[in-house]
């Protein structure tokens, strides 16, 4: 288990880290349930852009977002490269778009500073912070506050 | 050694409610005067499994109700008694006593510790008392009546006066059983009786505060709940006790030794009247004992009181028997209330006597066959093996992705060259036909027997019949039909409402019938049966039928839109509506309104239908149709904008490619459609879920569906196939789509929606509306 502090952000653990447009992320590993390629999706009617629709996982549906229209990094493309993060969380199933994976990284406390307010289109709500590694910036992303918000409109508005 | 037990608990608790099912049911089918040996076992062994088992889990209270069970139904099989229908009331009531107890043992309320009492006490009575006392006890109430004493004073003027005291005691009468010990008159003021009633004391005491002030009334009960009424009795009477016994035992008791056994009770207690008023409860027994004869009617006295007297001394000598607690509580005095005749009496006592000295020996009996019969219930155990249903679930789901592969592979091999790649494609038509017997057998899992929903009804049928005064045979048909769980769990609520309706509105009181010249028993039916892929379920009664003019009137006066010429198949649609009602009186079983408008939209949510066939004096007819199974669904699968969705097929009218000129608009926007005389709203499935679909009218195909509102043509651009499809939620891992009751995966892995009829036109039409605001 990681050692977890008063706010349920580990202190330290292993991050996966994926590119969108020119920046690049980071979210708990332990949320990652496997990365797959970007095959077509059902689209779900009268729901968001970001939210792609809809894929058959070995039988259980999966609703698919797409960050980069959610963080409004320009057009996407969907090619071979497309990548899909599948998250667990909580107890629900679901696949994140992102352009690229591209690593497994050990973050310590110290490595991540707080994020400053910037009025983003990603809230702070949602950071945990910036961590550094090699000189990268890596946008540490609480994935789990993310996905389950309201303005994601993926869970039903009930845990509001 | 400790063992957690609770972690058995839920075992127990589903054991314990099976075999009471089970016992309810091999009840309800006894054949009354000629019981099958097999079916007495098999209800033995029920109560026998369930005295086991809370034996071994510490819920003696539900030990001690099965023990007296047991013992009644040990004889029964033994063919020392003979089954009679009493009893089977008995067993039914103790079952519900034990229900409750599982209930309770369960997190719910606490059994009446009453009821507990008087169950045993009937049982107990049942299984030792003879032909004589069974006899008394058939003409005891079915209702648990209490046995109360009654004792008020008059003020002088109202008791002398000879037709008040007529009044009240009439007025009495009406809500008890009264056995009159002392009337009052002008010299003594006392009015003292033994009410046997189900009302509440309130009752009582309302029906005498018009004569008299409600601190003169006296009200307590016969029988005593209190374990201070057996200490009282073993020290009060002793020695009556012995001689009692030792009398009665030995001696037939006509009814002149009764009345010299009265005579002897007359010294024992000799407490004053006017103290023993105040005394407890099983006091009472002897309330009239010492001094009133003179005043009572001789053939009152003789027969009427000596089982009472009777009944103290088995309170001593029961006391240490083991679920033998107020064995008589209401036996022979509760009977004698309600049967005003003395004859039975004589024998009584006899029979009472005789039950006391059987006593020991019984008990021993039983304790040694009991052994025999646990290697009986063991060499027949279970060849069925319990799983939770999850794990059903997971396994349906495992078989449903083997089903997707293997169509994938079949589709792939159909490109091989089928010379080159035969033994491989002689595998995949292997692969096929076992993946489809495993899906059939792995579905047959969930699949349960109707019976596990008729199996509730004789029940019901029988309390509500018995409620309303009406005489009814249920009859079930294919109750072997086999329906998933799920939907067997759903379709219960709206079957005995059906049920209730029947027989309540529909089967006639005896007397109605035989004038319409029915047999006064009225005939229920319960039928399920298969018909092409759905479970018809037929609840019939052969009844008064649905009243058209009745009807017709009460939704006029509900301000529905009806004329006189409507068909009768739209006349019985109108008792679907919410709130409609035809009954003049509600009742508490049903007339509120609230009922087939529910029962409607519970068959609608499970996928099925509703239908009523009704004739006048010949009885109505429900039709529910349902899916097989919640689990898949018949769907027409339609494209739209590149999307597949699917249309459930129970809700599909017809399909047909639209002429143009069939197509009007309304006010400028709206689109109706003129199809066979109809004007359906016009939608289209493409503007529904914004997506770009075909605009042309007659290159696209027009689906009518109907659902709760009633029918819609939806406009798709291509019809695609009829599938069974495995739903699949959306809302595990999303959230509810408007417009999609869920979706599901087809055959190429891709997943498609499925349509929520009802919901995509109301959409569709908020859509019009809006498009005509704007």
């Amino acid at each position: 288990m990681d050692i977890v502090d008063s706010s349920g952000v580990p202190a330290s653990g292993e991050y996966l880290t994926f590119t969108l447009g020119q920046e690049e992320y980071g979210i708990d590993i332990l949320k990652v349930q496997e990365i797959r390629g970007y095959e077509a999706v059902t689209r779900i009617a009268n729901s968001p852009a970001f939210i792609k629709g809809v894929i058959n996982l070995r039988g259980v549906i999966v609703p698919i977002v797409d960050l980069r229209l959610k963080f409004n990094l320009g057009e996407p493309s969907y090619d071979q490269f497309t990548v899909v993060i599948i998250l667990n969380i909580g107890k629900r199933v679901m696949g994140i778009v992102v352009d690229g994976v591209s690593d497994v990284i050990q973050l310590n406390s110290e490595n991540l500073h707080p994020a400053p307010e910037f009025g983003s289109i990603l809230d702070t709500r949602y950071l945990l912070g910036l961590g550094t590694v090699e000189e990268r910036m890596i946008i540490m992303v609480d994935i789990e506050q993310l996905m389950t918000s309201q303005e994601m409109a993926l869970v039903e508005t009930a845990a509001a | 050694m400790s063992i957690d037990m609770s972690q058995f608990y839920q075992v127990f608790f589903e054991e314990t409610s099976e075999h009471l099912a089970n016992m309810e049911n091999l009840l309800l089918n006894l054949d009354v005067d000629n019981p099958s040996l097999e079916d007495l076992n098999a209800i033995f062994r029920a109560a026998h499994s369930i005295k086991g088992g809370s034996g071994t889990f510490g819920f003696s209270d539900m030990t001690e109700v099965t023990h007296v069970l047991e013992g009644l139904l040990d004889r029964l099989r033994k063919e020392e008694l003979a089954l009679r229908p009493d009893m089977v009331d008995a067993f039914l009531a103790a079952g519900d006593v034990l229900r409750g107890q599982l209930e309770h043992h369960q997190g719910g309320p606490e059994v009446d510790s009453g009821d507990i009492r008087e169950i045993s006490a009937r049982l107990t009575q049942l299984a030792h008392g003879d032909s004589a006392a069974a006899a008394t006890a058939a003409s005891a109430p079915a209702e648990p009546a209490r046995v109360l004493n009654l004792v008020c004073l008059f003020p002088p003027d109202l008791a002398a006066s000879e037709a008040e005291v007529d009044n009240l005691l009439a007025a009495l009468a009406e809500i008890a059983a009264v056995d009159l010990r002392h009337r009052p008159d002008a010299a003594n003021g006392l009015l003292e009786a033994r009410l046997t009633t189900a009302r509440s004391d309130t009752e009582l005491r309302d029906a005498l505060a018009f004569y008299v002030g409600p601190e003169e009334i006296a009200l307590t009960p016969a029988v005593g709940g209190e374990p201070s009424a057996y200490g009282l009795f073993e020290e009060a009477a002793p020695a009556a006790q012995e001689e009692a016994y030792g009398l009665f035992s030995e001696d037939p008791a006509p009814a002149a030794d009764a009345a010299a056994a009265y005579g002897f009770f007359d010294d024992a207690p000799a407490a004053p009247a006017s103290e023993k008023h105040e005394e407890d409860a099983g006091f009472g027994l002897f309330e009239d004992a010492p001094g009133r004869p003179e005043a009572l009617p001789n053939r009152d006295v003789a027969p009427g009181d000596s089982p009472a007297a009777i009944e103290g001394p088995g309170y001593g000598l029961f006391v240490d028997a083991p679920g033998g607690l107020g064995v008589f509580d209401n036996a022979p005095g509760a009977e004698r209330l309600s049967r005003p005749a003395a004859a039975p009496v004589a024998t009584t006592p006899a029979s009472t006597g005789r039950r006391l000295s059987d006593h020991p020996s019984v008990e021993v009996a039983k304790t040694g066959r009991r052994d025999t019969d646990k290697t009986v219930v063991a060499a027949g155990a279970d060849t069925s093996i319990r799983v939770s249903v999850e794990k059903v679930d997971q396994l349906i789901n495992l078989v449903g992705e083997l089903v997707i592969t293997q169509a994938m592979l079949a589709e792939t091999a159909g490109n091989l060259d089928p010379i080159q790649a035969e033994k491989l494609l002689a595998g995949i038509d292997l692969l096929a036909r076992n993946t489809r017997d495993l899906q059939e057998s792995v579905m047959s899992i969930r699949m349960l027997p109707m019976s596990m929903v008729f199996s509730r009804f004789p029940r019901v049928v029988r309390d509500l019949a018995g409620k309303l005064n009406k005489q009814v045979e249920m009859k079930t048909i294919g109750e072997n039909t086999e329906l998933d769980k799920g939907l067997i769990e759903k379709i219960t609520d709206p079957l005995t409402h059906l049920v209730r309706n029947s027989l309540d509105h529909g089967i006639e009181i005896p007397e109605k019938r035989v004038a319409a010249g029915k047999n006064p028993k009225g005939t229920l039916t319960l039928k399920a049966s298969h018909q092409g892929g759905a479970v018809v379920i037929e609840v019939m009664d052969d009844g008064g039928g649905l009243n058209r003019a009745r009807i017709l009137e009460k939704a006029k006066e509900r301000g529905l839109p009806v004329s006189d010429s409507i068909s009768d198949h739209e006349v019985w649609q109108l008792i679907f509506a919410p709130g409609f009602s035809t009954a003049e009186v509600v009742t508490d079983v049903s007339g509120r309104g609230v009922g087939m408008d529910v029962v409607k939209r519970n068959i609608e949510g499970l996928g099925g239908k509703v239908e009523l066939e009704s004739s006048p004096g010949f009885g109505t007819r429900t039709v529910i149709r349902l899916p097989l199974t919640l689990a898949i669904l018949d769907g027409m699968s339609v494209g739209v904008g590149g999307e597949t969705f699917i249309v459930p097929i129970t809700t599909v009218v017809e399909s047909l490619q639209p002429r143009l000129d069939d197509i009007r608009t309304l006010a400028g926007d709206s689109r109706m459609v003129h199809i066979r005389g109809e004007y359906l709203p016009f939608i289209t499935l493409s503007e529904v879920f914004g997506l770009a679909g075909v605009e042309d009218i007659t290159k696209g195909i027009l689906v009518v569906v109907e659902g709760e509102e009633g029918k819609a043509a939806l406009f798709v651009d291509e019809l695609l196939g009829q599938h069974q499809v495995v739903i699949k939620s959306l809302e595990a891992n999303y959230r509810k789509v408007p417009g999609m009751s869920g979706a599901t995966i087809m055959g190429d892995g891709r997943v498609a929606m499925i349509l929520d009829v009802a919901a995509v036109i109301r959409l569709g039409l908020a859509n019009a509306k809006r498009r005509a605001a704007a």
